[in-house]
């Protein structure tokens, strides 16, 4: 079969739509940024965000390319199982909120490492820092490849010029408008994607003579039928009950995303950051809902309408569709969305990866640096960041998604054990926290398998590529480690000097509200001992035949 | 220790809630069930509405357990603050 060349035959269309996007961001970026005068102005917008414009902006740098394109390729592709991976998703930020989120608030926390360096001393949070750069450089790859895409379509170029020009523009904004532009512009930014993907999902949905196109994220029922006759496997499970349980660790890998965490960071107060994450689940939901229709309506054009999309095409689908059954001009507005989501996500990792080197990294190894300088290192270090995404992009992987759930999982393995027990548990210590996240790290990236591609534990591709078996081996293995490595290196004479058992106390009863130090507090063994056997058992699961 | 208490059970009450809601088709996939529900196959439609609507309510319900909480914690520690300020005037007398 011949592949088709999908893209908009009027390119002035798509060049303008984006044009005008810009223009927009561009003067939210520069209002913004007069602002922006401090270090906390650029990360955290000096913390006055409000729960609408915070919710709005939460939801806009998690719906990503990966929910835009991303996942809608991979129902395509791999059908139902794909929605229920996505559905667990929404979690992220009301576990962020509850379990950790308020308490880093309260402590006055930039960033998660921010609060491991506090808790558990300078080399580990070095460690945890490298990893979560990694993190974000993995997450934004798929970005750029999905902002590559939009670009090729509405350029009508090929990809590699499609992502040097749409990168460098991305960059070049995000290096501009720092957070403070970046919360203010996601909020717009969050109303046109949901817009531009949803009503044209309508338009779609009318054009192929569904029913229920006023509201295309739920009511697509009377499609069922013809689905059901045309493709009876469409909403097969496919997978055992361990799939769907490695499901987990996207979860917990969705806590220990360094730039969703941060956005808890920027609201005005604890009230508002609990607002901000309900606004956050009803968008989030709302979006989400209307990827697994488009998910589910792509496949029903294939499948009943004669829609021919190769595997390269597949994470084009929500393009594509619009192209085939709407006017350009609405491709051209869905494509301006489309670079919008990427451009929110980028916005937040680039951002994340800025606080990392500069705050946690370069700032903790040499603390005599002026303010000034940290400003500028942290610009610097936006605009390396960017680049290194654009160079890692110019080879992409098969999915772009799959980079994406790739960076859950390291950012599961190395980064929410030691902010998840550190805030909830005293013994916690840095010996600890060392142990689990060099070692958990090292074993992820082992079992993946971009490394050694022998050394996996399912065989199965799509899972192992995306992290779903190396996560749920190493985030039980982290968590284990942590607690006991802590628990027998506190128990150790010699190292009590080396170690600020005080100082831990007080911070995690300060940063849970408390004034005072209760030593019965934050310090339950039995919970602890509860945490090494579950999770023991899972990471010795994990390692049994999958049976895919 | 009530608002410890509190905090504690509330966290792990609804993170294991929250994380039930967004993985229903993990039962599923263990208790697979048979049928249709407004006009889609149960296990498809349910894991959705609940993965939207069903922690749509438990954020409205975290965000007002947890507002109550801060509220009782800073209660606590001014109870405290007047029994250390009664203890030290005791000893001093």
């Amino acid at each position: 079969m011949e592949d088709t060349m999908w893209r908009l035959d009027n390119p002035i269309l798509g060049i303008g739509a984006i044009i005008v996007m810009f223009l927009v961001f561009y003067i939210v970026s520069y209002i913004s940024n007069r602002k922006s005068s401090s270090v906390a102005d650029l990360y955290v917008a000096g913390a006055t965000v409000g729960p609408i414009t915070n919710g709005l902006a939460m939801a806009s740098t998690y719906m990503s390319l990966a929910t835009f394109l991303g996942i809608t390729a991979l129902i395509l592709e791999l059908q139902v199982p794909f929605i229920m991976l996505w559905i667990q998703l929404i979690l992220s930020i009301p576990l962020i909120t509850i379990i950790y989120g308020t308490s880093l608030r309260r402590m006055g926390a930039f960033s998660p490492t921010h609060f491991i360096r506090e808790r558990y001393g300078v080399k580990a949070s070095i460690i945890a820092a490298l990893f979560m750069i990694l993190v974000s450089i993995m997450y934004a790859l798929g970005q750029m490849i999905g902002i590559a895409l939009a670009f090729e379509m509405a350029f009508g170029v090929p990809y590699l010029p499609g992502l040097i020009v749409g990168g460098l523009i991305i960059v070049g904004y995000v290096t501009i408008g720092g957070m403070a532009g970046a919360s203010n512009n996601a909020a717009i930014q969050m109303v046109i994607i949901a817009l531009m993907f949803i009503i044209p999902l309508g338009a779609i949905m009318r054009a192929m003579g569904g029913d229920g196109w006023f509201f295309p994220p739920l009511l697509y029922a009377d499609m069922v039928p013809a689905m059901m006759d045309a493709m009876p496997n469409f909403f097969d499970y496919q997978f055992s009950p361990k799939w769907y349980f490695s499901l987990l660790g996207l979860t917990l890998g969705s806590l220990g995303l360094p730039h969703l965490a941060m956005r808890i960071y920027t609201a005005s107060n604890l009230k508002s950051a609990r607002k901000a994450m309900v606004w956050f689940a009803f968008i989030i939901g709302l979006v989400f809902s209307a990827t697994y229709a488009m998910g589910f309506v792509g496949v029903y054009a294939t499948q009943t309408q004669g829609l021919a999309i190769s595997s390269a095409d597949a994470d084009k689908l929500t393009l594509i569709l619009n192209l085939v059954y709407n006017p350009e001009w609405v491709t051209a507005l869905v494509i301006a969305g489309a670079v919008a989501a990427g451009l929110s996500t980028l916005s937040g990792n680039l951002l994340a990866i800025g606080a990392l080197l500069s705050q946690d990294i370069i700032t903790t190894l040499k603390p005599s640096i002026p303010s000034k300088t940290r400003v500028k290192l942290g610009y610097a270090a936006v605009f390396a960041g960017g680049i290194i995404s654009i160079i890692l992009a110019i080879n992409p992987p098969a999915f772009l998604v799959v980079s994406i759930l790739w960076a859950f999982g390291l950012a599961g393995v190395t980064n929410a054990p030691l902010i998840i027990v550190g805030v909830w548990w005293k013994e916690a210590n840095k010996y600890g926290a060392m142990a689990a996240a060099l070692v958990g790290g090292i074993l992820y990236i082992i079992v993946s398998p971009f490394v050694f591609p022998s050394v996996v534990l399912t065989g199965h591709g799509v899972t192992d590529g995306m992290g779903l078996s190396g996560a749920m081996l190493a985030i039980p293995v982290s968590f284990v480690l942590l607690i006991v490595v802590s628990y027998i290196t506190n128990r150790i004479p010699k190292l009590q000097s080396t170690l600020t058992t005080a100082e831990d106390h007080k911070l995690i009863e300060r940063i849970h509200g408390w004034t005072n130090v209760h030593p019965k507090r934050y310090n339950s063994t039995v919970g602890a001992a509860i945490t090494v056997v579950v999770f023991s058992a899972v990471a010795i699961w994990s390692l049994f035949p999958w049976n895919l | 220790m009530e608002a410890y208490r509190l905090e504690v059970r509330f966290t792990v009450l609804l993170a294991v809630l929250l994380l039930a809601a967004g993985n229903i088709a993990l039962f599923f996939s263990i208790f697979p069930v048979e049928g249709n529900l407004f006009g889609f196959p149960i296990m498809y439609i349910i894991p959705i509405l609940s993965g939207w609507f069903g922690v749509l309510i438990l954020t409205v319900v975290a965000n007002n357990i947890g507002n109550k909480i801060d509220t009782e914690i800073e209660k606590a520690n001014e109870e405290e603050e007047v029994r250390v300020e009664k203890q030290k005037k005791e000893e001093g007398a």
